[in-house]
């Protein structure tokens, strides 16, 4: 009996979990179908683009890129560290938006010999947001002497766009590019207590981009 | 039973009390962080730079409920600024205490600071502007130009626990901005390079 029981409520919560998936959509461009060599002492570095008016390329996004890649192998610079060694360069006002602002400024011979130190020869730049589609629903809490609670219902849609550009520091060209489109719904279901079913848009936005990533690149031994 | 009930209701009066100390939205900010140094070809000139008492203990107040204590930090910050500009940089509270050598004195102040919240731009970004004012004079005492030199910075709320961690850090990169725009612009203003290019001129004679 309470097996039947069991079975009933995983029937009735797998729709609600298949609900919770993420549809994400991979973009990708590079000139040729060859991979981006790299030495074992050559680095790359992922920055986040921050001179949007109204968002910035979140920096826990740009971290779990940046693991994704250095799980390959791959040696890489933290953002900070870089920003830090190379400042004021790579300010949100100042960093280069195209390639041939970053061939003017790798004419500067301090900027060109910091990076030659630091073995920077990939930079990748991502631009983008999560942002917040569509509410629907309500749910309202109360909590008094006697106890409390959340009833009602509540969704959202959620949008993670984030575009990759690899630069290639020392030939000065574009390597490639990726974007990626993940989107979801999550859920709200106040019964009581309020019962979350969220979906992991960002976070399959960043496992999507970083594995694609990886297979741009490949480790000479 | 009562009692346990007096207790009870107390208890929640608290809790209450707690949550509505949570909704002030009061903030006081004390930036203390530390910055990179500049990576540039200095110029070759000896500057003093006057960091008055007022500059360095310099707290700003953009509205009646928000309180950015930055005297410290931009200290720092124009330090490293003003090292990386020039080949030698002197530092002094007053132009009573600078030596000789300098041939220009430069004396920064904030004119005026503003922010931004999400509740009033209406964007998931806490912002911060700083006006400053570089009074740049010879050794002698003559004025050579005063710059105004706004900085911003922002910094977007979804990843803050705070708004002061918020507000802080759209502070921080507001500062690095003021460095940036210091070290690049500085010959962009027209009567300061027309002065620096002629005294290089005669220190080259």
């Amino acid at each position: 009996m309470k097996a039947h029981t069991l079975l009933c409520q995983l029937f009735c919560l797998a729709p609600l979990l298949v609900g919770c998936a993420a549809t994400t959509t991979i973009d990708e461009y590079r000139p040729t179908d060859q991979p981006i060599l790299i030495n074992k002492s050559e680095k790359v570095v992922v920055l986040g683009r921050r001179d949007a008016g109204h968002y910035e390329t979140d920096r826990e996004f740009i971290s779990c890129v940046t693991n994704k890649i250095s799980s390959a192998s791959i040696n890489v610079v933290l953002e900070q560290t870089f920003i830090d060694s190379i400042y004021p360069w790579f300010e949100p006002r100042t960093a280069p938006k195209g390639l041939p602002r970053l061939k003017r400024l790798m004419q500067n011979p301090a900027v060109r010999d910091k990076v030659d130190e630091l073995s920077i020869r990939y930079l990748v730049w991502l631009d983008g947001s999560t942002e917040t589609l569509s509410k629907g629903g309500s749910m309202s809490c109360a909590i008094g002497p006697g106890g409390g609670g959340c009833f009602g219902f509540a969704q959202w849609d959620k949008l993670s766009t984030y575009e990759a550009t690899v630069w290639d520091l020392t030939d000065l060209i574009e390597k490639g590019r990726l974007r990626v489109d993940s989107e979801g719904t999550s859920y709200l279901i106040g019964a009581v207590a309020p019962i979350p079913l969220l979906t992991p848009v960002k976070s399959d936005a960043c496992s999507s981009l970083g594995n694609q990533l990886k297979t741009f690149f490949v480790v000479k031994p | 039973m009562m009692k346990i009930i007096k207790i009870f209701n107390i208890c929640f009066l608290f809790v209450g009390l707690f949550f509505l100390t949570g909704c002030s939205s009061t903030a006081t900010v004390q930036i203390d962080t530390k910055f990179p140094s500049v990576l540039a070809k200095p110029e070759v000139l000896s500057v003093a730079v006057i960091f008055d008492e007022e500059f360095m203990n310099y707290v700003g107040t953009p509205n009646e409920k928000t309180s950015i204590s930055l005297g410290n930090a931009q200290v720092e910050l124009l330090k490293n600024a003003f090292s990386g500009l020039f080949t030698t940089t002197q530092f002094a509270s007053s132009t009573d205490n600078i030596d000789s050598n300098a041939v220009m004195i430069i004396t920064p102040s904030v004119q005026q600071m503003q922010i931004s919240t999400p509740s009033e731009n209406y964007l998931n970004v806490f912002e911060v502007w700083i006006k400053y004012n570089l009074k740049i004079e010879t050794a002698d005492g003559q004025l050579i130009a005063n710059w105004f030199m706004p900085a911003y910075g922002k910094t977007p709320d979804a990843f803050m626990t705070s708004k002061e961690r918020a507000i802080e850090q759209a502070t921080i990169t507001a500062l690095r901005d003021a460095g940036a725009k210091l070290l690049l612009d500085f010959r962009r203003i027209p009567d300061l390079n027309q002065w620096i290019t002629a005294q290089q001129k005669r220190s080259d004679l």
